[in-house]
């Protein structure tokens, strides 16, 4: 199929697209997975498929197939139905500026060159590591690397190809007597530089210290948010008010706030496509547009919003390189790359008198993405006590608001941590309102 | 390696060829058509203890699919101990009374859908609503199964889809309504009155602007069709599925038999209703079919796969996949059925609580049975009335504690379409439940 990517650039022209753009990827992954603490099975999956982008009069079809024999209609129906539409005002044109920055750190041959009896060494070493804490055994888990191939062609001359790698390990772990109680940890990397046994352990170390939890009083406290819980909110209750798609549809809560105190003056947060061996890193975004450092908010002022082309050219302004793709059947809208969270840290459970510690959240995704309001229920929390974890919390239901919670930070740890393409250390926020 | 194919217990492939359209219209305006057309395999081999599985987009040579997941069995296998897998046997399926599609969205020019989809989004466009969105999908694939022990089956089936959002907003406070409805055919949109549901999705973000955040704590509720079908899917459906139990990650294990909920509850999952979660057989090649999770207050069976199945003793028939990944057990439509009350029975019951409507989601620890969801709105119940309407509500709680103080059910089941993540996959499924009364939930607010 990568043979045909120009092919196909020239049949859409000449099908009489005015303007037209390929989006090729292919992708070969690897995972090996457990159950318990024994092995299931070994998975391998290939994919690869072509996504068009076709621009007739201004208006914008999209088509995409895996198929080889179904290309060429594939790319006259992303013509035909760019027809349909009416023109766009709003539409500009295909990104064109093709220099793009050196990156590194996402290729690692290492991961490229694994076999499958190393795949299996890997899983094995994350149980290995939760057998290491008695009373726990894993419930499910398991390696994975992936290599992927990109290529981005448009006729304004965009011709970007990039190779690069990952490997990924999680592990779910229960406590085996007593009163019941679970955990996860994981990691994502661009190379093999995660210690597996260390997350095993981790995850069962959490898990037994979970239980036996208490109950709290309904309160207004300080709220420690490990890396896992503050990246699930950001993504939920914060990054979509950042879309300049839904700032321009007048669904952000975040609209007219440019320059304007949003956060604790002492946070900073960048939106980085650069970050040396970062998991959205990349030298352009999935539309071909050169990957750069987006300051969002700069001692607490809103900066920036994130614009992919489209959205841009709306607003006449430059894109900031977030044009994403989930993958190549879908048309790019705005996402995240590496998401930096950047306050100064200090120990910060030491210098917390009172409040609560949270590792994970669940139903983040039930947040209202326009007003930040979210409810999450808190997994594997503690009490504070004078600068120590005290006790284990059974149950814990948190409530607040984004921007408030932005505003009311009051310090961060040094355990920065990279959660998938956010990069955070642990957050305190105070005056969060919590239900035990 | 040396890899006979003795050594190969089992295998099996799905061959899927499909397209897809969507259609985006967003304040009135086209924002995306797109379809996809897409085929592949996943092709499953089975030795000793290991599975070995190899999923092609494209075109493939199911042969050097076959050989490529035996290798990848033989290989887990060699290099584990385990004991061998087995798995319950199975029959060739019927293929019967498919979802009937007398109108085929394929014959309605996309210019007639878009035209449409214009007038669905204007009904939502109340005053005071900013903006809107209406989306539609149509899909067709065909799945092709056959295995190693001669089964060999098909189906084709076509989905037909939208979904319709309004925002509206005031001093700075957003809140949306949200609509959706799915079916077979085209005739979706002359059977159920679209521009009604429209209309809904902008009353209820106009209403939520002027909805109060009430404060939390521990109350009786009343859960909608909608909220009380998330319970049932969330924190029922998930802790029955027997891949769930045999990782020892689900609070039903070892609870056949037993009494685990109030005896006004049964609780259903059923692949052949023509909802969204419907389809023929399983990608195991097992029939749908008819399983009570829960009978009268009983625990009466898992959900499972040809393995789980044989492994924990029931039939197989609930193992499914998105696209071409690996198979899992997962449910179909499940819901709990039908009790006999009333309505307003319930707030007589009930006299000072909460009303709980819809759901923007939630998500459960089937492990330890705790589960949370957030409702899309409420209304307070004072006096055995409903009061003021409410917003960012949220329910949590154990699943076993909610399933027991479940007071009245009553006779209005109704289903709601979605998709169910597991094991990062996404399936249509559907859930629903009639109005149900519980004594005493933990209710999160401000």
């Amino acid at each position: 199929m990568y043979e045909l990517a120009r092919k196909a650039l020239k049949m859409a022209e000449q099908a009489g697209a005015e303007e037209a753009e390929i989006y090729y990827a292919a992708n070969h992954s690897t995972g090996v997975n457990f159950k318990k603490d024994s092995l299931e099975n070994a998975r391998d999956y290939f994919s690869e498929g072509i996504g068009i982008r076709a621009i007739v009069n201004g208006a914008v079809g999209f088509a995409s197939t895996n198929s080889v024999a179904e290309l060429e209609n594939t790319v006259k129906i992303a013509v035909a139905e760019a027809r349909v539409r009416e023109n766009d005002p709003d539409w500009v044109g295909l990104p064109s500026n093709g220099k793009y920055p050196q990156v590194s750190g996402i290729f690692d041959k290492k991961v490229e060159a694994i076999e499958l009896e190393e795949c299996i060494g890997y899983a094995v070493e994350l149980v290995e590591g939760t057998k290491e804490v008695p009373g726990t055994f894993p419930t499910s888990g398991g390696f994975n690397r992936s290599k992927g191939k990109r290529l981005i062609l448009n006729t304004n001359g965009i011709e970007t190809e990039e190779e690069s790698t990952a490997v990924s390990a999680f592990v779910f772990v229960i406590t085996a007597n007593g009163d019941t109680s679970t955990a996860y940890d994981f990691a994502v990397s661009r190379s093999l530089d995660i210690d597996f046994f260390a997350i095993g352990k981790n995850a069962s170390d959490l898990a037994l210290k979970s239980r036996e939890g208490i109950k709290i009083k309904p309160q207004k406290t300080d709220v420690i948010f490990h890396p896992f819980a503050f990246s699930d909110i950001l993504e939920e209750a914060l990054a979509p008010s950042l879309d300049a798609d839904n700032v321009q549809k007048g669904r952000s809560g975040l609209i007219g706030k440019l320059e304007e105190e949003i956060a604790d003056p002492e946070l900073c947060i960048y939106d980085d496509g650069l970050v040396e061996a970062g998991i959205e890193t990349s030298s352009s975004d999935d539309e071909g547009v050169p990957s750069q450092h987006s300051t969002v908010v700069e001692n607490g002022v809103l900066k920036s919003y994130l614009y992919d082309s489209y959205t841009a050219g709306k607003a006449g302004v430059k894109s900031t390189g977030n044009g994403s793709r989930s993958s190549y059947n879908s048309p790019p809208s705005v996402g995240l790359r590496n998401f930096i969270i950047d306050y100064p840290q200090e120990d910060l459970i030491a210098s917390t008198s009172s409040g609560v510690f949270v590792n994970t959240i669940i139903g983040a995704h039930t947040a209202n993405s326009i007003s930040g309001d979210f409810s999450v229920e808190a997994r594997n929390a503690f009490t504070i006590k004078d600068g120590a974890l005290e006790k284990p919390v059974k149950s814990l239901m948190i409530s607040g608001n984004a921007f408030e919670l932005l505003k009311n930070i009051t310090g961060a740890g040094f355990d920065v941590r990279k959660v998938g393409g956010i990069i955070t250390p642990s957050i305190r926020v105070s005056g969060m309102s919590v239900i035990g | 390696m040396n890899i006979s194919m003795q050594d190969i217990k089992f295998y099996d492939c799905r061959v899927m060829e499909g397209s897809s359209t969507s259609v985006v219209l967003d304040n009135g305006k086209i924002e995306e058509i797109s379809r996809n057309f897409t085929k592949g395999a996943g092709i499953r081999a089975l030795c000793g203890g290991s599975w070995g599985y190899t999923a092609v987009e494209g075109d493939i040579n199911l042969k050097r699919g076959v050989e490529a997941a035996s290798k990848l069995a033989f290989s887990m296998n060699a290099n584990t101990h385990k004991e061998e897998v087995e798995l319950a046997a199975v029959v060739s399926p019927e293929v019967k009374d498919l979802p009937e599609v007398r109108i085929d969205p394929r014959d309605i020019a996309i210019e007639e859908k878009v035209s449409l989809l214009k007038s669905i989004e204007k009904h939502a466009k109340l005053e005071g609503v900013q903006s809107t969105k209406v989306m539609y999908f149509e899909s067709e694939f065909k799945v092709e199964y056959r295995n190693s022990e001669g089964l060999e089956c098909d189906y084709e089936l076509l989905n037909v889809g939208f979904s319709v959002s309004a925002v509206a907003s005031e001093n700075g406070v957003y809140q949306a309504g949200r609509e959706s409805h799915f079916g077979y055919g085209y005739e979706l949109f002359e059977k159920e009155n679209v521009f009604e549901l429209a209309e809904k999705a902008g009353k209820n973000a106009l209403e939520l602007l002027k909805a109060k955040t009430p404060k939390g704590g521990e109350m009786p509720v009343v859960l909608d069709q909608e909220l009380a079908g998330v319970f049932a899917h969330e924190a029922v459906g998930h802790a029955s599925e027997a891949d769930l139990v045999l990782e020892g990650d689900s609070i039903l294990e070892n609870r056949i038999g037993e009494q685990i909920a109030s005896p006004l509850i049964t609780i259903i999952d059923d692949p052949t209703l023509h909802e969204f979660g419907y389809y023929p057989f399983d990608a195991e090649g097992s029939q749908s079919k008819r399983t009570e999770i829960i009978r009268d207050g009983v625990f009466n069976s898992y959900l499972h796969s040809r393995e789980t199945a044989a492994k924990l003793g029931g039939s197989p028939g609930n193992c499914r996949a998105q696209s071409y990944s690996i198979p899992v057990v997962r449910m179909s439509n499940t819901f709990i059925d039908n009790g006999d009350s009333r309505f307003e029975e319930m707030l007589e019951e009930v006299q000072n609580g909460m009303y709980l409507i819809g759901s923007r989601g939630g998500q459960v620890n089937t492990g330890e049975g705790i589960f949370q969801f957030n409702a899309e709105k409420g209304y307070l119940i004072k006096n055995g009335e409903l009061a003021d309407l409410v917003r960012d509500v949220s329910l949590s709680g154990k699943t076993l504690e909610i399933l027991n103080h479940v007071t009245l059910v009553a006779n209005d089941l109704k289903m709601t379409a979605g998709r169910c993540g597991k094991a990062g996959q996404l399936v249509p499924v559907s859930d629903g439940s009639p109005h149900i009364a519980i004594s005493k939930a933990l209710v999160g607010g401000a």
